[in-house]
């Protein structure tokens, strides 16, 4: 942990309350599924793509670290000192998954309030709507929003009172291709102006060309966190390559080299296959192949999951379900 | 600007909001009759009443008037308060609220007051017409200390109302919960109270056929203190002349402090404790 880090969490935790009624006490609660002993820190002018698979306790992290849920381990720090829930959300902007933003109200009126609610002036709040394109739309009804509109006020929110790190949930989700493109850009904008920004997504494609290093998350803990070269040689990840072709690869140049995946659709095959075989584009060239794709593969998800955890994919997919309800390490030297 | 000034604002623009809501412009043609509407009834000279009790003075035709604030007012404040939490939980609005700087407590302070106000200015106009139109009517104009106590006295039964309706709506994880709680202590204690009275009076062998029994109206009168419009109605019977429940004017304001305090008291608590 450095000085030019904007924030540092250390062994941070936070357990769900699910019911757990008894015959003597029918609101009896026990801790449940949540986050714990996560530690990592957050650069000034970094973006951290947060990944995990549904339920590995994403959402429940961005609470936690923006000061929306109590921390009951860990601590987080800023140049050293320890910052308290109120310093917390004074310097963390948070944009929750989706906000249906509707009522009669206007843009303006919703950020006049959440200006009075950050502590900043209303101007400033008016004029953070030009950063997130939203200032033409100023007297709009909320109800007249498209989602895309609606997740450019939930940021425009969120970057009220210049927060030093801003997090946001799954901000992609039902945005198209174009807005996406957009919203990287403008993230990447304000990144380069030294705000520290948290992206999470269940979708390691959507975070392609904007994060800097990548948090793996699974049943509420940090497998790993780096850079994607350093994760992936960490996790002892090779680079896999996708080879499309009009037809089958011969025996002896696939004795060669250790493929992945083979499928065959409508009279294309498909070769995955781990990177690194240079002289294979000229075997297949020498053997008259036709090749329609030649392309360098990042590792999906559930790759890296496997990766990090040890585990086959089967057996991810069964933690999965079972994520929300059993927690993966004994907390407290106790199975809960 | 500063944190107070801030939370006042915010509560401002709430009550704005809320008074020129749709439910409000729906209410506010049933607080008309209820409210000014009943005290030009009951101020009518040849009013025919059960038990032939004839209001003899302007406070007694308000006070006869006052369960127009029991039905109508009270369900205006449950209606207008009852989604102020669930609601923006429901929409993702509330994660938002509770990750601003903002302390919880003072976005407490913002929700009552701002959900208050919007029905209490209202109510407290209608209620300043009302003695108004009593004066016009019957000729018998309500003291300026009844009508400061009566006012206040139907500004506290809002609030109580309002903090049970946010309490409700806190707890509630979707809004038919929210409505079904606040509806449900409404009617407790507007309709099922006397029902209620009744029985444990009945269980505790008091006259409970004879009205004017005095054993039956002292445990009425204690038992009402367990309940916000049976409060309400003793604070207002310390303005009335030779009426004995059983609990004195100090015994009625303490109560009233206690309805005040308490709800506000466990919103507050399970404001602090939210989790979106």
């Amino acid at each position: 942990m450095g000085d030019d880090d904007a924030m540092q969490f250390d062994s941070i935790g936070y357990r769900h309350q699910i019911p757990n009624p008894a015959w003597y006490n029918p609101f009896k609660k026990r801790k449940g599924a949540g986050i714990t002993n996560v530690s990592f820190s957050i650069p000034e002018g970094s973006i951290i793509g947060l990944v995990g698979t549904n339920g590995a306790g994403k959402t429940t992290l961005l609470r936690a670290i923006s000061g929306i849920l109590p921390l009951e381990e860990g601590t987080v720090k800023r140049n050293g000192g320890v910052l308290d829930s109120d310093a917390l959300r004074s310097l963390v902007g948070f944009m929750p998954e989706q906000v249906r933003w509707a009522s009669l109200g206007t843009i303006r009126r919703t950020m006049t309030e959440f200006a009075h609610l950050r502590g900043c002036s209303v101007q400033s709040a008016l004029d953070v709507l030009t950063v997130v394109g939203l200032k033409n739309r100023m007297d709009s009804s909320l109800d007249s929003l498209s989602q895309g509109m609606r997740q450019r006020l939930s940021l425009g929110v969120a970057l009220l009172g210049t927060p030093r790190v801003l997090v946001l949930d799954e901000p992609f989700n039902g945005m198209d291709p174009v807005a996406i493109d957009a919203f990287k850009r403008l993230l990447r904008t304000l990144a380069n102006k030294g705000i520290s920004i948290i992206v999470s997504s269940h979708h390691l494609a959507e975070l392609d060309h904007l994060i800097d290093t990548i948090a793996l998350l699974h049943r509420g803990q940090l497998l790993a966190h780096g850079t994607t070269d350093s994760l992936r040689a960490n996790l002892g990840f090779e680079h896999m390559t996708e080879i499309v072709l009009e037809r089958q690869i011969e025996e002896e140049i696939l004795d060669a080299m250790d493929v992945l995946e083979h499928t065959e659709f409508e009279g294309q095959h498909r070769y995955v296959i781990e990177s690194g075989h240079h002289q294979l584009l000229e075997k297949l060239v020498a053997n008259n192949h036709t090749i329609s794709t030649w392309r360098v593969v990042p590792p999906t998800l559930i790759e890296l999951l496997c990766a990090a955890t040890g585990m086959n994919r089967e057996t991810i997919g069964m933690n999965v379900e079972q994520s929300s309800i059993i927690p993966f390490r004994t907390v407290g030297g106790e199975e809960e | 600007m500063t944190p107070s000034k801030r939370m006042w604002r915010l509560a401002f623009a709430l009550s704005k909001q809320r008074m020129l809501s749709t439910r409000m412009l729906i209410m506010l043609p049933i607080l008309l009759l209820f409210v000014p509407g009943m005290a030009w009834g009951f101020a009518d000279p040849n009013i025919q009443l059960p038990a032939e009790q004839l209001p003899t003075n302007g406070t007694e035709v308000m006070f006869l008037a006052s369960i127009g604030i029991v039905f109508a007012g009270t369900m205006a404040a449950v209606l207008i308060a009852h989604d102020g939490i669930s609601r923006d939980r429901l929409s993702g609005v509330l994660e938002v609220r509770l990750s601003q700087p903002m302390p919880r407590w003072r976005q407490g302070v913002v929700l009552m007051l701002g959900h208050w106000s919007s029905i209490a200015l209202p109510v407290a106009v209608l209620l300043v017409a009302s003695m108004m139109l009593v004066g016009y009517r019957s000729g018998m104009w309500v003291p300026l200390s009844d009508a400061i106590i009566y006012i206040i006295a139907a500004m506290l039964i809002l609030w109580w109302y309002t903090a049970f309706a946010l309490l409700a709506s806190s707890i509630a994880k979707e809004q038919g919960s929210a409505i079904a709680f606040s509806i449900g202590l409404w009617f407790l204690f507007t309709l099922l109270w006397v029902l209620f009275t009744t029985l444990l009076a009945a269980l505790n062998g008091v006259a409970v056929g004879d009205t004017q029994d005095q054993g039956y109206l002292v445990f009425e009168g204690r038992l009402d203190l367990l309940s916000p419009n049976g409060v309400y109605h003793h604070i207002l019977e310390t303005r009335l002349d030779g009426v004995d429940r059983g609990v004195s004017a100090l015994g009625a304001f303490f109560a009233a402090i206690l309805w005040t305090l308490v709800p506000v008291y466990l919103f507050q608590r399970r404001l602090n404790r939210l989790v979106p």
